[in-house]
């Protein structure tokens, strides 16, 4: 346990941390660009350099590890003129071209240069022409003039995906980062050299001039792509007004740091799959008078079906409505759906999960095949059964009224069935076939436009936040179902937050913080 | 014939009246244009011809009578259309009892140049402004706005206030002359002191001019004492009117600063009084006379008559244009703290004038 | 720190305001029978040189500009006419109005890269600050077309596209600077 000396501040620090990881832990922040706490040592950039005494010379913090009796300063002259003239050395052949740089904003090379840089250039020879602007893979664009040879993307591609499709060819200053032969930077977690990437020499081809990053507000949420539950940050339209964006709210999602589930990364199928909450939404409550479905308020839709559930109710007792529930729905709605119809109208067709569903592609590192972010709080909130019995009653005629959450149960042998059923509610946030063949369409929220918490496969409980308002007249699925619930003459609490306490005995600010999680039984934060 | 006279005399007095009022309105432009280094309302035209900007009083009645009539939801429609009237009847019918020229024989009739011979003419005029009041109050109150209330609650305090000024200053005018009439105090205005000075009533009661002249420009509630107005803070009493009826409590304040212009002719200028005219001609002190038929007596002193108002009226307007608002702290101040006073103390040194001297 | 303001004492015959008033008076009235004077010797064709008025007669007469003057924006080109504007969107970010509003485009040309494909600006919005002049790393966005009538009926049409910036795009002549031009 050696103790050092930074800055005049003493910290004791584990044997093997080294000098920029105990900086850290006392809140001094060296200024870096090779060192990633995810990835391997390199030692390139020499920007954390830092005067130890009886150290003749400056040392990298981020190699050198901490030993007894160190006396550490980050804020010399002699680390001051260092840093300038590393930034002076790192700025000769970068193009300076911030107007048109996706990164500029969030980029570590202006950063560091607002604080420590040399304003009056120096530099009268000719850059070297490096290419710039090409596609490396799907979703990564490089430009190597822009690249100040950190290799942070080399080591990812080596050490975490494992993949190994670039490297650095030439040498001196005609180095550059390049794939290799044949290969393209398309494995399914490309999109995280882009987010390691200090400088815009690695840009999200989606993203792309789409919006400057410093109209970008950032919402803490929970990636709905798989039951990993890797926790993201959405980042969405900030500041900026909507329309100029064309209506895209939310412009991009980023991995957000938990050491338990998904450290600094993100798959690349998370990453880009925000497309589902701008698009194709169901914007308002529609209900089918003739033939056609037909917009209309929230107060008639939610009372004809309110109508029909209590005809069929008092016509076949509670087996005449079914109900088939989603694990894409969070904890709160699930428990709000659990007690009304199985608690208090003591439904005996309630359903889950959909036996069609086709599994994603898993792998050993952050996917998992089953591609709903609650299937784990579905079986701890004790719903059983699944979608193809009651779906066959349905069909049978047995049922009169069916409620589907969010599932799209119109392909194949479920279609058939479907076709069959007297009467369709379907509750969800995007158009489908299930929608469009359904009586009555009430829109919900999606996890950028709700409150609530999701349990991933390992039954952690995850809090996601509100970041949007919800797309046109949709509203929160628990308030859908309270406000149901009020016309069938019942109550129940409509906010999250409201359904969390009751559940957990704790409010969901106390459950929130970085990476935090629930053990789902015993409500005691992890 | 009789009647004849007087309804020529009516009209005759009537039009002019409008006329000058309606003068006043492009006049106002004008001259505050100049004074100001500009040129003024000069775009009106009929066939390209500009004639100074005149056609700018056609242009803005047929404005004023083609606009939206417009009665706020929550005001009194009846005292919404009535306030106005109440201003402009009340500004117009003072002038009735005022005198625009003596009395003369023409052709075996007897032709005096006022429309109504009170013995208490000037109680008269004095009554007629003070109901004029009601126009600008109710004007305020009916439109239902709090800056409109505001403004005709202003211009009922301002009037009050100077009102009384205005009665005590001309008190030291009733004693000099002896009389209510204003006819008899013209005709008394024609006199001579010492023998050649004509006996107007700014020589005799140079305190009471100025104090009365303060108080009736502050009556016409134009600046600098039109905190009633105020049309860069509260827009005052006609705020929520538009139109013509706009236009009725617009052509009141030019009308009240004719009548204020004709009051202080009448009372302090000679009125219609020429020095040394008399019934037959020409009479100078200094020996020697130049005669002249009564017809053409009548029109000199009619004439200067209104040259003596139309020169008031510029002075007026070279006041309204030269000077700041006063603040209405300031304006109560004044009114009450000083032009009070000073026409009490006019008053007294009146009559100890009077009395030493024995008239 | 406070700053304290010495107010001007009054004299006597300042504060008696009667003499004071009839002193302004004097220096209006003075001013209106001079400009009356030129006004009528005007008229008869005399005294060409003086002139009654300070005022321009707007629109027949139009007052000199001053070459710093903000006016209409114009957007500059390249040399190959191309916009010299990259869409980094400095002036959307800087415009306290938010009047002007970019969508980006990818160039064909990796060194010019990024361009706009649209650029509107709202002119009924625009408060004329110049913070977009300011912030522009490309001299792209100038204000001194000395363009000062842009009005138009609807909403829509105050509204300048791309092309409508790009339409003044040639630097206007020094001597033609200093005067008004219709939209």
């Amino acid at each position: 346990m050696p103790t050092l000396t930074i800055d005049g501040q003493e910290v004791t620090v584990d044997a093997g941390t080294t000098v920029i990881q105990a900086a850290e832990q006392i809140g001094i922040n060296i200024p870096r660009y090779c060192y990633h706490p995810g990835l391997s040592l390199a030692g390139r950039c020499r920007m954390c350099l830092v005067e130890i005494e009886t150290f003749p010379n400056l040392q990298i913090a981020c190699y050198t590890r901490a030993q007894d009796e160190m006396v550490v300063s980050t804020t010399s002259e002699r680390v001051l003129s260092a840093r300038q003239s590393m930034l002076e050395f790192l700025l000769s052949n970068h193009p300076l071209d911030c107007p048109v740089c996706d990164q500029s904003g969030e980029c570590d090379l202006q950063n560091f240069y607002m604080d420590h840089g040399q304003y009056q250039s120096r530099f009268l020879e000719n850059k070297v022409k490096k290419k710039k602007a090409f596609p490396i893979g799907p979703h990564v664009i490089l430009d190597q003039e822009r690249c100040i040879l950190c290799t942070r993307c080399v080591r990812f591609t080596e050490e975490v995906s494992k993949s190994n499709e670039l490297g650095v060819f030439n040498r001196g200053s005609r180095s550059v980062i390049d794939l290799y032969p044949t290969k393209s930077l398309d494995n399914p977690y490309s999109g995280n050299v882009i987010d390691i990437c200090p400088v815009g020499a690695l840009t999200e081809r989606e993203f792309r001039f789409k919006c400057r990053v410093w109209y970008l507000a950032s919402q803490e949420s929970i990636c709905t792509g798989c039951s990993r539950g890797c926790n993201i940050s959405l980042d969405y339209n900030g500041s900026r007004r909507a329309y100029k964006a064309g209506g895209r709210r939310v412009m991009r999602i980023k991995p957000r740091y938990n050491p338990d589930i998904n450290k600094w990364w993100i798959c690349d199928e998370g990453r880009f799959g925000y497309g589902f909450i701008d698009t194709d939404r169901i914007e308002t409550p529609m209900q089918r008078t003739t033939s056609d479905l037909e917009p209309s308020d929230w107060d008639p839709a939610l009372a004809r079906v309110a109508e029909t559930v209590k005809a069929a109710y008092s016509e076949k007792g509670a087996n005449g409505v079914g109900v088939i529930v989603s694990p894409q729905l969070s904890n709160e709605e699930l428990l709000a759906c659990r007690e009304l119809f199985v608690e208090k109208m003591k439904l005996t067709n309630v359903a889950a999960l959909n036996p069609w569903e086709e599994p994603g592609e898993a792998d050993d590192f952050l996917r998992n095949a089953d591609r709903n972010p609650n299937t784990k709080g579905v079986e701890d909130l004790g719903y059983s059964g699944d979608a193809k019995a009651v779906l066959e009653k349905a069909a049978e005629g047995e049922i009169e009224v069916l409620i589907i959450f969010r599932h799209n149960l119109a392909d194949g042998e479920a279609g058939k069935l479907l076709e069959k059923a007297k009467f369709v509610v379907y509750v969800g946030t995007n158009w489908n076939a299930t929608a469009e063949r359904a009586h009555v369409v009430l829109p919900g929220a999606t996890h950028a436009e709700k409150d609530g918490t999701f349990t991933n496969f390992e039954g952690r409980v995850q809090r996601f936040k509100q970041a949007l308002l919800p797309i046109g007249d949709s509203r929160n699925d628990s308030q859908i179902i309270s406000e149901m619930a009020a016309k069938l003459g019942y109550s129940l609490p409509a906010s999250a937050d409201e359904i969390f306490e009751a559940w957990k005995g704790i409010s969901l600010d106390e459950l929130s913080g970085s990476g935090s999680s629930v053990d789902p039984d015993t409500a005691v934060q992890a | 014939m009789e009647y004849a006279i007087d309804v020529g005399k009516v009209l005759f007095w009537f039009s002019s009246i409008m006329g000058l009022a309606s003068i006043l309105t492009w006049m106002e432009r004008k001259q505050s244009a100049v004074m100001q280094d500009r040129i003024g309302a000069n775009r009106a035209d009929i066939f390209g011809f500009r004639i100074l900007g005149l056609f700018h009083i056609i242009a803005d009645s047929i404005k004023m009578f083609t606009k939206q009539d417009f009665v706020p939801a929550q005001g009194n429609r009846i005292l919404h259309t009535v306030a106005p009237m109440i201003a402009l009847f009340f500004a117009l019918v003072g002038f009735a009892a005022v005198p625009f020229g003596g009395t003369y024989e023409i052709a075996g009739y007897t032709v005096s140049l006022q429309v109504l011979d009170l013995n208490v003419g000037l109680l008269f005029v004095f009554a007629m402004m003070s109901m004029g009041i009601y126009g600008f109050v109710l004007g305020g109150w009916a439109s239902a706005n709090n800056y409109a209330l505001l403004g005709g609650l202003r211009a009922s305090g301002q009037m009050i206030s100077y009102e009384i000024t205005m009665g005590a200053t001309v008190i030291g005018t009733i004693m000099v002359y002896g009389t209510l009439s204003l006819q008899q105090m013209n005709i008394a205005q024609g006199e001579l002191l010492f023998g050649w000075i004509p006996a107007w009533g700014i020589l005799l009661q140079p305190l009471g001019c100025i104090l009365f002249v303060t108080a009736a420009l502050a009556e016409t509630k134009r600046v600098p004492f039109d905190v009633p107005e105020g049309e860069s803070e509260i827009i005052g009493y006609f705020v929520e009117y538009s139109g013509m009826r706009f236009g009725m409590f617009f052509l009141t304040d030019f009308i009240e600063t004719v009548l204020a212009a004709v009051l202080t002719t009448t009372l302090f200028f000679g009125g219609w009084q020429v020095p040394y005219l008399y019934a037959g001609g020409f009479e100078f002190p200094w020996g020697g006379s130049f005669e002249l038929p009564v017809v053409a007596v009548m029109l000199l002193q009619v004439g200067a008559f209104m040259a003596k108002v139309f020169t008031l009226c510029f002075i007026f307007l070279l006041i309204r244009w030269t000077l700041p608002r006063f603040r209405w702290d300031q304006l109560m101040r004044l009114g009450w703290t000083i032009m009070l006073p000073l026409s009490i103390l006019n008053i007294v040194v009146t009559g100890v004038v009077l009395l030493i001297v024995g008239n | 720190m406070a700053i304290k303001v010495e107010e001007k004492q009054l004299t006597l015959l300042e504060r008696l305001y009667v003499l004071e008033v009839v002193r302004g008076i004097a220096l209006t009235t003075g001013h209106f029978f001079r400009n009356m004077a030129v006004h009528i010797a005007r008229l008869f064709g005399l005294a060409k040189d003086k002139k009654g008025s300070t005022t321009f007669q707007y629109p027949e007469e139009r007052r000199p500009l001053a070459p710093r003057l903000r006016t209409l924006h114009r957007l500059t080109r390249r040399e190959d006419g191309a916009p010299r504007c990259v869409a980094c969107m400095m002036c959307e970010t800087v415009c306290p109005a938010h009047c002007i509003s970019i969508v980006a485009g990818e160039h064909p040309n990796p060194l010019i890269e990024k361009y706009p494909t649209r650029f509107d600006i709202d002119l009924g919005l625009c408060v004329f600050c110049g913070y977009c002049v300011e912030a522009c790393p490309e001299d792209a966005i100038r204000m001194d077309t000395g363009v000062l009538e842009f009005t138009s009926f609807s909403r829509e049409g105050m509204v300048y596209d791309l092309n409508k910036l790009l339409a003044r795009s040639e630097t206007p002549k020094p001597n033609e600077e200093s005067k008004v031009k219709t939209a």
